[in-house]
C-alpha cells in the first residue's frame, strides 16, 4: 500500500479513477530500481537525493515516489559506527556539561575527554554521534523481489488499495465467492448479498456502518482487494468518501492483478467426491451446464455457497464452468454433503432450510442417516454411498427438465418454417434456445424430416437427380455436402439407396431392393 | 424470543424483540438484529429499564477493581471531580496546564473501581500516564502504542492505537478517560468514543473549544464541560512570571542571495498563477496544484528552501552561542521547528537533543538527567508540546516558531520557572530580520 499523499487519481466526469500505469512506465520503474541498486553501501541521504533528482526528471514525481516506497521494503539499512552512538552521546554530553561548551576549543576539549574513554580520536566520535539517524544510516543490502514490470503491477495494486482507504462501502463480484466470503469474515467485516441486474454482489461494510459512512475499514478493504485480485474474474465497485463528496470507484481484473501470482483459473474441488461427480456428469453431455461454486446464497444470518449449480442451457459447449455472472438461465443448486459430524450436518441443514427461495438438491452420504430430515425440509435428497451416482442426479433433474421442455415447447408455434433449405433439429433447437425435445413434435409444413434433419422437398429432388447407383460413397458424400446435409445414411435410405461397404471406409452406392 | 444485548465490533447488538424508538437503535438487515452505536449503551439501558423491558445484558463483562491512591486531592481538583460525578459520571473538565489533570483522572478511576482506559495524544503522555498509574495502582498497567500492545484492566492508549482497536476492546472498560479531549473532535478520532461501550466518560483539557466547532461532537460523545478552572484561579501557585526578549539577526550575504533567489521563484509563480497567499486555503490550493503542475511544485520547493535559509541562518547559531555563554549558570531549553537544525545545534554545542527521531527510552533518559541536574541544557523540536512532564528551566531560546499562539504559550507556561534567588525567567526569540518570518512573529503578538 502507498501513503495517502502518493495517491494519483483523476476525477474526470465526476468519477474516481486511480491513474493506473501500463508497460510505458517500465523504463522509469527500471530507473528507480537502478537508483536503489546503485546506492548499496551509501548513506540514505545520498539515496534520497538521487531519488529527488529522478523525481524532477520524471513527468510525475508521485509515480517515482510510489515506486520507491514499494522498493523501500527490500532495502536493508544499518547503523555503521565503531562505537554505539547512544553510548557516545551520553559520554559526549556529560563531558560537554562539565566543560560548558560554547566555543570551538571547549568543544574540542569535551570531545577529547569522551574520546579518551572509548580510546578513539575525537573525529571518530564526531562521526559516531548521530550515525544512527535515519538519514545517516547506510544501505547494507538491496534484494528487490520484483522486476520492472512486476513493480509496475504491484504499483497498480498498491494504488488501488490506497484508493480504497477512503471507501465507506465495497461491492464485489468474484469467480470465487467462497474465497471472497471467507476473506471478508477473516477481516471481520460485515456483508450482505444483494441481487443486481448483473448478478449477485457481496456488499461489504463494517458493523457500525449503519450509523455513519465510516472510512475506518479502509485498510481492511485494501487487504480484501489483495485476495480478490488474486482470483481470475472479479469486479469491484466502491463508494469513496472523497473529502466529503461521494464518488464511485470501479476496479476489475483488467486494472489490477497480483505480481508473481497467477490467478487461479482452473476449477478447484473440496473433495474427491465432488471432482469425480463433475467429471462423470460432464461426460453425459446433457442440456444442463454444471457450474462450480456459484454465487453465495443468503440463508438467514449466514451465507451458503453451494458446491454446484446446474444451469439449463440446451446445446451448450460442455465443460465445467466457474461462476457465470449474468444469469438468465434456470438454475438448480446442488450441495454434496460428505461425512461430517452430526453437529455440522445439523448446522448445515438449518442453514439450507433458511435458504431463500431457490431450487436445491442435496446429495447425502447414506452413513449420515439424515436423508429423512432433509426430505422433511422439502429439499430433494439424493442418497449416496461412496460416490454420487449421476443417474440419480439426472433422475432428480428430470422433473425440472420435463417442465422446462414443456414450457419452451409451449412458447413455440405448433408449426415451424425455418428459412434454411436444410437444417438439423439440433441446430434449429439451438437457434431457438430450446432443447431438441421441445421442437421434435412440431409440424414442419415446408420441410420433410429425414432422420434428424429437416430438408425442403425441392432439395431432396435435386440431390436425387445427381445420385446414381454405382457412384462411390465419397462422391455421394460430396454431393450431400454441397447441399449441407450431414445425415448421410438417413437421406440415402429415404431416396432408395443402400451402401455396399468395401472395407471400413469406402463403399459403393446401390439401388435398394424393394421388398 | 427474549431480548439479549451484546457487544459486536463497536456496536450494541439487540437480538430478540425490542421496543420501537430505543435511543440510537436501527434494524440491521445484514445480521437480522437491532444495532446501536456502542456509545449509546448507557442511554439504551436506561430506556429499556424505564420501559420495564426485561433483557439479558452481555455487553460488558468487567471484573471489579479495587484501586486506591495516595494523592490527596487539592480543593479545586475535588470540586471538579464532584461536578463530574453529579453529571452522571460523564463530561469534560477544563483545567489549566500544570493543574494536575493526571491526578483527577486517577481519582475518577479509584472512585468507580472499574476497568479504565486512558487515551492520550502523544507517546510522551503515554509514557507519563503509564509511569504515574504504575506508581499509584497495585495492578499491571496495559499499554497500547509506542510499539507495544498490552491490554490490562487499566490501560493507557494513544489516540492512534485506540482508533485502530476500539471496536475490538470496546467492551472491556467501564470508564474511559480522554486526556487532551479536544483531539477527540478530529474526524477519525471521534470513532474511538463512538465504538466504546464504557458508560462512564471523562474528558480532560486545557482548551475545550475548537475553532472548527467540533466540540459539539465531543459534547455528544463524552459530555459537555461540567467544570472549568481558569488560569487566574491558580495564579501564583503554578504559573511562572517571565520576560520575553526579541533578538533580530541578519542573513549573511550568501544566505541573503539564496533566500532572494528562492523567494523570487516563489513569488514569480504566484504572480503568473493569480494565487495570493492571503489565507491557509490559498496555500492548500498551491499544494493541490503541485500534485499535477511541475511549476507549482517547483514554487513550493523554492518556498521551502527560502524558509530553510531563514530558519537556519548562521547568525542565529552564532547568537545562540552568545546566549549559552551568557547563561552558563542557568537551565536552558532551546526550541526550533526544524529537526535538522536541532541536530546541527546538538553537534555544534554538544547539546543533548530530543526530536521525533529520538527513541522513547533515550528521551526519558535525557529528561531525567535534565531534571536531576546532570544536564543543564537541552535542544528540541516540537516534541515537548502537550502536557508532558517537562523539567523546569529558567531560560528558553526559540529559534523558530510555528506562529501558532497557543502552542507557543503552552510551552512557555509549562517550562519557565523563576530561579531560587527570585529572578524572573527569560525567553529569547531569535528572528531573522527583513524576511517573511518577521510577519509570523508579528502576527503572534
Amino acid at each position: 500500500m502507498l501513503t495517502k499523499e502518493l495517491l494519483r487519481v483523476s476525477r474526470a466526469g465526476g468519477g474516481y479513477h486511480p491513474q493506473f500505469v501500463d508497460a510505458g512506465v517500465d523504463d522509469l520503474a527500471a530507473r528507480v530500481l537502478g537508483v536503489y541498486q546503485g546506492h548499496v553501501g551509501e548513506r540514505r541521504a545520498a539515496l534520497d537525493a538521487a531519488l529527488t533528482d529522478l523525481e524532477r526528471d520524471a513527468d510525475d514525481f508521485k509515480l517515482v515516489r510510489g515506486f520507491a516506497k514499494l522498493l523501500e521494503r527490500d532495502a536493508t539499512f544499518e547503523t555503521q559506527s565503531p562505537v554505539e552512538p547512544r553510548r557516545v552521546r551520553r559520554r559526549v554530553f556529560e563531558a560537554a556539561e562539565s566543560v560548558g561548551v560554547v566555543d570551538d576549543s571547549e568543544r574540542q576539549t569535551a570531545l577529547e575527554r569522551a574520546g579518551d574513554h572509548f580510546g578513539v580520536a575525537p573525529s571518530v566520535l564526531e562521526d559516531a554521534l548521530y550515525a544512527d539517524r535515519d538519514s545517516r544510516q547506510v544501505m547494507a543490502a538491496f534484494d528487490p523481489r520484483w522486476s520492472p514490470s512486476e513493480l509496475r503491477t504491484q504499483y497498480n495494486l498498491s494504488l488501488a488499495q490506497t484508493a480504497l482507504f477512503d471507501a465507506t462501502e465495497v461491492r464485489v463480484r468474484s469467480s470465487e465467492p467462497a474465497t471472497l466470503v471467507s476473506a471478508v469474515k477473516r477481516l471481520q467485516l460485515l456483508y450482505e448479498i444483494v441481487s443486481t441486474p448483473s448478478g449477485r454482489e457481496v456488499v461489504v461494510t463494517g458493523p457500525d456502518a449503519l450509523f455513519s459512512n465510516t472510512r475506518r475499514y479502509g485498510t481492511r478493504f485494501a487487504r480484501l482487494l489483495r485476495t480478490v485480485a488474486a482470483t481470475a474474474e472479479w469486479e469491484l465497485t466502491a463508494t469513496i468518501d472523497d473529502r466529503g463528496t461521494e464518488r464511485e470507484l470501479h476496479l476489475s481484473a483488467a486494472d489490477v492483478t497480483v505480481p508473481g501470482v497467477e490467478p487461479v483459473s482452473e476449477v478447484t474441488y473440496d473433495s474427491g467426491v465432488e471432482a469425480d461427480f463433475a467429471a462423470r456428469f460432464e461426460a453425459l453431455e446433457l442440456d444442463w451446464e454444471l457450474i462450480r461454486e456459484p454465487e453465495p446464497l443468503e440463508a438467514g444470518e449466514h451465507v451458503v455457497v453451494p458446491d454446484f449449480a446446474f444451469d439449463w442451457r440446451p446445446g451448450h459447449e460442455g465443460g465445467v464452468r466457474k461462476t457465470a455472472p449474468d444469469e438468465s438461465a434456470f438454475r438448480v443448486y446442488f450441495e454434496i454433503m460428505g461425512f461430517w459430524t452430526p453437529e455440522y450436518v445439523r448446522k448445515k441443514l438449518s442453514r439450507l432450510a433458511a435458504l431463500e427461495d431457490v431450487e436445491l438438491l442435496v446429495a447425502v452420504d447414506d452413513s449420515l442417516g439424515v436423508g429423512d430430515a432433509i426430505d422433511a425440509q422439502a429439499h430433494r435428497a439424493i442418497p449416496y454411498s461412496g460416490s454420487v451416482r449421476v443417474k440419480d442426479v439426472r433422475d432428480a433433474l428430470r422433473p425440472f427438465e420435463a417442465e422446462l421442455v414443456a414450457e419452451s415447447a409451449d412458447s413455440l408455434p405448433d408449426s415451424l418454417e425455418p428459412d434454411a433449405d436444410v437444417v438439423s433439429l439440433a441446430a434449429l433447437a439451438d437457434e431457438r434456445g430450446v432443447s431438441e425435445d421441445a421442437i421434435e413434435d412440431k409440424s414442419f409444413p415446408a420441410h420433410e424430416l429425414v432422420g434428424r434433419t429437416l430438408v425442403r422437398p425441392a432439395v431432396l429432388d435435386r440431390v436425387d437427380e445427381r445420385i446414381e447407383a454405382g457412384q462411390t460413397l465419397a462422391e455421394v458424400q460430396a454431393i450431400l455436402d454441397d447441399h449441407g446435409i450431414d445425415d448421410d445414411s438417413a437421406v440415402l435410405s429415404r431416396l432408395g439407396y443402400r451402401v455396399e461397404w468395401d472395407g471400413l471406409s469406402g463403399g459403393t452406392v446401390r439401388e435398394r431392393e424393394t421388398d | 424470543m427474549s431480548l439479549t444485548l451484546s457487544y459486536d465490533s463497536g456496536t450494541v447488538r439487540l437480538q430478540g424483540d425490542y421496543p420501537a424508538d430505543l435511543p440510537g437503535v436501527q434494524a440491521d438487515e445484514r445480521s437480522k438484529s437491532g444495532r446501536a452505536p456502542a456509545y449509546r449503551y448507557a442511554d439504551l439501558r436506561q430506556a429499556l429499564d424505564e420501559a420495564g423491558v426485561t433483557y439479558t445484558d452481555r455487553v460488558l463483562s468487567l471484573p471489579d477493581l479495587s484501586l486506591s491512591t495516595t494523592y490527596d486531592l487539592r480543593a479545586y481538583q475535588r470540586t471538579a471531580l464532584d461536578a463530574w460525578h453529579d453529571a452522571g459520571d460523564r463530561g469534560c473538565l477544563e483545567l489549566p496546564t500544570g493543574s494536575g489533570k493526571t491526578v483527577v483522572g486517577i481519582a475518577a478511576a479509584v472512585a468507580l473501581g472499574t476497568p479504565t482506559l486512558v487515551v492520550v495524544p502523544t507517546i510522551d503522555l503515554l509514557d507519563q500516564w503509564e509511569r504515574e498509574l504504575d506508581r499509584e495502582f497495585d495492578v499491571p498497567i496495559g499499554r497500547l502504542g509506542g510499539g507495544e500492545q498490552r491490554l490490562e484492566p487499566v490501560t493507557v492508549a494513544t489516540y492512534d492505537s485506540a482508533y485502530l482497536r476500539a471496536d475490538e476492546i470496546g467492551d472491556q472498560f467501564g470508564l474511559v478517560v480522554f486526556d487532551e479531549v479536544h483531539h477527540l473532535g478530529g474526524e477519525g478520532y471521534r470513532d474511538i468514543a463512538r465504538l466504546l461501550a464504557a458508560p462512564a466518560r471523562l474528558g480532560l483539557t486545557a482548551t475545550f473549544e475548537r475553532p472548527d466547532g467540533a466540540h459539539e461532537v465531543i459534547e455528544d460523545l463524552v459530555g459537555p464541560v461540567v467544570h472549568r478552572i481558569g488560569v487566574d484561579d491558580l495564579a501564583g501557585e503554578h504559573l511562572a512570571d517571565y520576560d520575553i526578549k526579541r533578538i533580530e539577526v541578519s542573513l549573511t550575504p550568501a544566505e541573503r542571495e539564496r533566500y532572494e533567489a528562492a523567494q523570487s521563484t516563489f513569488t514569480d509563480y504566484l504572480a503568473q498563477s493569480n494565487i495570493r497567499m492571503e489565507s491557509g486555503s490559498d496555500y492548500q490550493e498551491l499544494v493541490k496544484r503541485s500534485g499535477t503542475d511541475p511549476r507549482a511544485r517547483e514554487a513550493l520547493l523554492a518556498k521551502q528552501r527560502a524558509r530553510e535559509v531563514m530558519m537556519n541562518a548562521q547568525r542565529k547559531v552564532d547568537r545562540l552561542g552568545t546566549l549559552l555563554d551568557r547563561h552558563r549558570e542557568d537551565r536552558i531549553i532551546v526550541f526550533t521547528a526544524y529537526t535538522d537544525l536541532v541536530y546541527r545545534l546538538s553537534e555544534r554545542f554538544l547539546l543533548p537533543a530530543i526530536t521525533h527521531e529520538t527513541s522513547a527510552g533515550e528521551r526519558r533518559e535525557i529528561l531525567d538527567r535534565f531534571r536531576e541536574g546532570d544536564y543543564s541544557r537541552v535542544v528540541t523540536a516540537n516534541v515537548l508540546d502537550e502536557g508532558v512532564d517537562v523539567p523546569d528551566a529558567n531560560v528558553a531560546v526559540v529559534l523558530s516558531g510555528s506562529g501558532s499562539e497557543r502552542e507557543f504559550t503552552q510551552r512557555l507556561g509549562r517550562i519557565l520557572r523563576p530561579t531560587d534567588d527570585g529572578s524572573r525567567a527569560l525567553l529569547y526569540e531569535l528572528v531573522t530580520e527583513e524576511t517573511a518570518e518577521e510577519n509570523v512573529a508579528a502576527r503572534r503578538r
